[in-house]
């Protein structure tokens, strides 16, 4: 594995003032990374909570550590990736040079981490592990427009990746707020079995609450049993949100490696 | 390893005598390992014991009554625990659980480096639905500050930054000692760890961005 013994990580989450659930993957991510020791220092920070965006300026003052990547834990590149996070971190492209000669790594979201689609293969699995496949439906769940951001592009780029693997009989994206919303999976899907996995970075009450009650289960079977829901003459199997697996602290520190294999490679001519 | 400075500062802190740090209460046992409480819980011996430093975040998740804290440094941490830990680089993550980013910031300001930000250019930053914000005016903003950050019920830090870039006061109905990195916040007149306010955090926005949307509707003629 690697090590980084002088540069610090620092996670940036969305956190949330009324959801308690919204923060602790990105807390637990960060407390596993750091178990590993393979980064000087490893922070988190947040849009809605504390610390702040602004605090974080302030982390990793140590004349010890001469660089920090800045790893964004959010499903896709948009406001926040794009706008708010560069705005309050104050960087400046992709290496921020700050005046006492630290450098700030801007990595990409995870997201956009190139096994994304493994991990919800993965989730799907689990969350059914003795169904068939090819007799099932896939449905992935994403948040859909209001959202100023491109979770739905980035969940439909996903779909189309996993169909193309031809393994799940259907694979199709639904949503919480634009069609083909949850609530249609009856009319979207004709397999006796249903996968469900959310592409959200934490569970909360979109998890918990929003989509269960969208589907017509009851929310604490997935917690309690883990048996499929029997609705309709289906089994839904409802996983939790793609943003718990324990795999995503992989997926962070593997941004800073992307980050830094990207920069190295030979710049193009443009 | 892991916050090297920020580990000395809190050895120094500790020697120091500075073991209050919002309402916690730390004592250094003979072993050097640390016990944490809350500060009006150092009486009682009937504890939930917790050991792991992550169990900090858990602790400071909910208030008493169960309910969720978005802002950590309110005055509402819960009861009833206590957080064995074992050395200076957990007490050093616990409390950064307890209370984000505060080590750092009193820190930063120790070696004079701690830059505020007033509130005007805070709010004229923002985007998206919290650009309404910035058009609060200075007596709303005056009194919403006393009210939300107030140490009695609002929040535990003291506040550096100021209203604007004139050097406004940031609120005229606080009292001093709320500026004052000296003074105990709780009122308990203790040598403490300061929870400083370097620049409004995002509730305090969120609340001004409350008020002036409150405002378009109740005064349309504004
Ligand atoms: S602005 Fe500062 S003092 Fe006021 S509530 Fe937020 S953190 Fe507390």
């Amino acid at each position: 594995m690697i090590s980084r013994s002088n540069s610090a990580l620092l996670i940036v989450g969305h956190g949330s003032t009324v959801n308690p659930d919204s923060s602790a993957p990105t807390l637990k991510h960060a407390a596993e990374i750091r178990r590993r020791e393979i980064f000087a220092d490893v922070a988190c920070c947040f849009w809605k909570e504390e610390p702040s965006l602004r605090d974080a300026l302030l982390f990793f003052r140590d004349g010890t550590i001469p660089e920090v990547y800045v790893v964004p834990n959010f499903i896709s590149e948009g406001y926040f990736t794009r706008t708010v996070i560069p705005r309050e971190l104050e960087l400046t492209g992709p290496e921020t040079h700050r005046s006492s000669g630290q450098i700030w790594k801007y990595c990409e979201p995870v997201g956009n981490h190139r096994g994304m689609t493994e991990l919800l293969l993965r989730r799907a699995h689990d969350v059914a592990p003795e169904i068939s496949e090819a007799e099932t439906s896939l449905l992935i769940v994403g948040h859909g427009t209001s959202l100023n951001d491109n979770s739905a592009a980035a969940a439909k780029h996903q779909v189309e990746k996993i169909r193309a693997l031809n393994r799940y009989g259907t694979v199709l994206n639904v949503y919480l707020e634009e069609p083909p919303l949850v609530s249609d999976w009856l009319k979207l899907t004709e397999t006796r079995n249903v996968v469900i996995v959310p592409f959200f970075i934490s569970d909360g009450l979109h998890s918990d609450e929003d989509i269960p009650a969208m589907l017509g289960i009851d929310a604490a079977d997935r917690r309690s049993t883990g048996a499929p829901s029997q609705l309709h003459g289906r089994s839904l199997f409802y996983s939790t949100a793609i943003g718990t697996d324990p795999k995503f602290a992989d997926v962070i520190i593997e941004q800073t490696e992307t980050f830094r294999a990207q920069r190295l490679e030979p710049q193009s001519a443009s | 390893m892991n916050g090297l400075a920020q580990k000395i500062a809190l050895a120094k802190w500790m020697v120091a005598g500075l073991r209050r740090i919002g309402q916690i209460s730390i004592t250094v046992r003979k072993d050097g390992a640390f016990s944490l409480t809350h500060r009006e819980d150092t009486a009682r011996d009937d504890f939930t014991a917790y050991s792991a430093v992550e169990d900090a975040a858990e602790i400071a998740r909910f208030d008493d009554a169960g309910k969720y804290r978005p802002l950590k440094t309110a005055p509402n941490l819960r009861h009833g625990w206590q957080l064995m830990i074992g050395d200076l680089s957990g007490l050093r993550l616990a409390l950064d659980l307890f209370y984000p980013g505060r080590l750092a910031a009193f820190l930063a300001e120790e070696n004079g480096l701690l830059e505020t930000t007033p509130l005007r250019e805070s709010l004229e930053r923002q985007s998206g639905m919290y650009r309404a914000a910035a058009k609060i005016r200075d007596e709303e903003a005056d009194k919403l500050v006393g009210n939300f950050c107030r140490s009695d019920g609002g929040c535990l830090r003291t506040i550096l930054w100021k209203r604007d870039g004139e050097g406004a006061i940031a609120s005229t109905q606080l009292p001093p000692e709320k500026f004052d990195p000296q003074h105990d916040q709780t009122g308990l007149a203790e040598a403490v760890v300061p929870l400083l306010c370097q620049e409004a955090c995002n509730l305090l926005v969120a609340e001004a961005r409350k008020m002036v949307k409150s405002e378009g509707v109740a005064s349309p003629a504004e």
